[in-house]
């Protein structure tokens, strides 16, 4: 059964673009990340699916239901945290979290409690006092109070201490377990990629990619510098799995997909006065492994 | 657009009742502050040596035009309701108009202005249950802060009256111009601050709304020739003649100020509900 799913769905802000074309399908049980950088239209496919903004066309619907004419029903049985947290600033947490668990009905004060000691969260602090992590405990403790069917998170790690971020996760394998769907937007594919099975990954306002995580991960994606003694060509490392070298002086920059040790026999045979190996950025391997895979079909 | 009971919100009701009850409270002590004070020298007024000096002012016919814009003649000032209709109209309605308008103003768009609205618009309600249940709350205030003015009203005008006579509809009846002055100008802010983006505050509009239609009342009363434009102003509705014998409640002024606000709760209704809530 499919727990989100969007059709066509368009959303501008005047001229401004938002999201363009949007076709997800979130299936009930499952952790989806949703990937994409800053501006690309994350929150605006997550504002949409709320019913805070209005698509401009196309049409979605959240457990066989109208996001539109019946987001009301949707929301009963969804648990939101926001990229950034804004409190009514002069209550204090307590009444906060009261305030939020009143529009469910819900038994909700001994499951206050227990968040709140989970996220070793003082209940009685004022909202204005709050940091921003704390701020973001108390969104999570008010996403989860109702043990909602379907949780949506907005870079909901952001300002979390990776203690906190590690309890945080915890929770959430507990509550995916228990059923309930959750759909985790950030802009770091590492994030949730121990988390999700599938990633959508969105590029201004467009979905570029939904994957499997697994797949993802055997591309090992790695981008690689090597500084040579003397200059060189795009040729010099000649090894299976080199993916778009680009030689500058006596620099080879390139991506790297497949047996490392491979690649270190390689290297070891060359005059290299220095090695980098980091992870690439998400933009980095898409457009890696996209223009990759194109060129693979190609040939094909 | 569905029963109003299923409209309201109880909990958004509470919420935002506790969140201005403070200053609901602080403006009904104020008020009550200065209908005491300025009633309190109604009766130094009377004292006959003051009366004369007053007399002799209102015989000035520059002074007897401009206080007359202002509602003030000689029988209007020496009759306990009279005076306290002209010091309400000056000070009381303008009060209260202020506060209504900057309420209703903010009531709605802070949520947007203060970036709440991503929390309130994720929880289980509709967005007309969201504006009709706030929309609620400042008439509540409205009722309670113009019950407010009623009673110590009535309290100041029988301890200080002495010998001047009034009729207690008349006082009524423009209790209740003034509470429909109130709720137009609310409706108005209200309205205001829908069509401004991500919920920037009204203030300084709403601020310059109140001031200008005031002052086109005045300039309407001053100046026979501006006469009309005086239409264009709500204070010009209210009807301050309380010491006419006929004075009761005119219908086409109380049909001005429902229908205006009530077609301005109607369109703030409709476009809350099709409005892009930026944060």
């Amino acid at each position: 059964m499919l727990e989100i799913e969007t059709q066509g769905l368009t959303k501008y802000y005047g001229k401004a673009r938002g999201i363009i074309d949007l076709d997800l399908k979130i299936e009930s049980g499952e952790i989806f990340g949703f990937i994409g950088p800053n501006g690309a239209g994350k929150s605006t496919t997550i504002r949409t699916l709320l019913g805070l903004i209005f698509p401009t066309s196309g049409s979605g619907r959240i457990f066989g239901l109208d996001i539109v004419k019946e987001s009301k029903e949707i929301k009963r049985r969804i648990g939101y945290m926001p990229a950034e947290v804004n409190y009514y600033e002069k209550m204090d947490v307590h009444e906060l979290l009261r305030y939020s668990a009143r529009f469910y009905d819900s038994d909700s004060e001994s499951r206050i409690k227990k968040l709140a000691d989970t996220f070793a969260l003082d209940l009685k602090r004022k909202i204005v006092d709050l940091s921003r992590g704390n701020k973001k405990k108390v969104s999570i403790v008010q996403s989860l109070i109702h043990r909602p069917k379907l949780l949506i998170l907005d870079e909901p790690t952001s300002s979390l201490d990776p203690l906190m971020q590690a309890t945080f996760f915890d929770i959430l394998r507990e509550e995916n377990t228990r059923g309930t769907t959750i759909f985790f937007s950030s802009h770091t594919l590492s994030e949730v990629q121990n988390m999700c099975r599938r990633v959508g990954i969105i590029k201004e306002g467009k979905i570029i990619a939904v994957e499997d995580i697994d797949t993802l991960r055997k591309k090992q994606l790695r981008k690689i510098q090597v500084e040579f003694t003397h200059p060189v060509d795009t040729d010099a490392v000649d090894c299976l799995g080199v993916i778009a070298p680009r030689a500058d002086k006596n620099f080879l920059n390139f991506m790297f997909s497949g047996n490392m040790n491979g690649l270190l026999d390689t290297l070891a045979s060359k005059d290299i006065k220095d090695l980098i190996i980091e992870e690439p950025t998400l933009e980095e391997i898409f457009l890696h492994y996209y223009s990759d895979a194109k060129e693979n079909d190609g040939k094909a | 657009m569905g029963k109003p009971s299923m409209l309201f919100n109880r909990n958004i009701y509470l919420k935002e009742l506790k969140r201005f009850r403070t200053s609901v409270i602080a403006w009904c002590l104020s008020i009550d502050v200065l209908i005491l004070m300025g009633m309190a020298f109604y009766p130094i007024l009377m004292e006959e040596d003051m009366l004369k000096q007053i007399t002799a002012f209102f015989e000035n016919p520059f002074m007897k035009n401009i206080m007359s814009a202002f509602g003030a003649t000689l029988d209007v000032m020496t009759n306990v309701l009279g005076y306290y209709v002209t010091r309400n109209a000056v000070f009381i309605m303008l009060i209260g108009s202020f506060f209504f308008i900057l309420l209703a103003g903010k009531i709605l768009a802070q949520e947007e202005h203060e970036k709440t609205a991503e929390f309130l618009l994720a929880k289980p309600v509709t967005r007309l249950e969201i504006a009709w249940t706030k929309f609620t709350v400042f008439f509540n205030c409205l009722v309670l802060l113009n019950v407010n003015i009623l009673v110590i009203g009535f309290i100041s005008l029988e301890i200080f009256k002495g010998n001047s006579e009034y009729r207690l509809t008349a006082f009524l009846i423009y209790s209740f111009y003034a509470f429909l002055l109130m709720l137009t100008l609310g409706a108005i802010g209200l309205f205001l601050s829908l069509l401004i983006k991500r919920g920037r505050p009204v203030t300084n509009v709403s601020i310059g709304i109140i001031i200008g239609v005031y002052f086109v009342d005045v300039l309407s009363k001053v100046t026979k020739s501006a006469d009309k434009i005086g239409y264009l102003s709500p204070f010009k509705y209210v009807d301050s003649r309380v010491l006419y014998p006929d004075y009761g409640l005119i219908w086409w002024r109380v049909l001005y100020f429902l229908g205006i606000s009530f077609v301005l709760i109607i369109l703030t209704l409709l476009i809350y509900k099709k409005k892009d809530i930026l944060v």
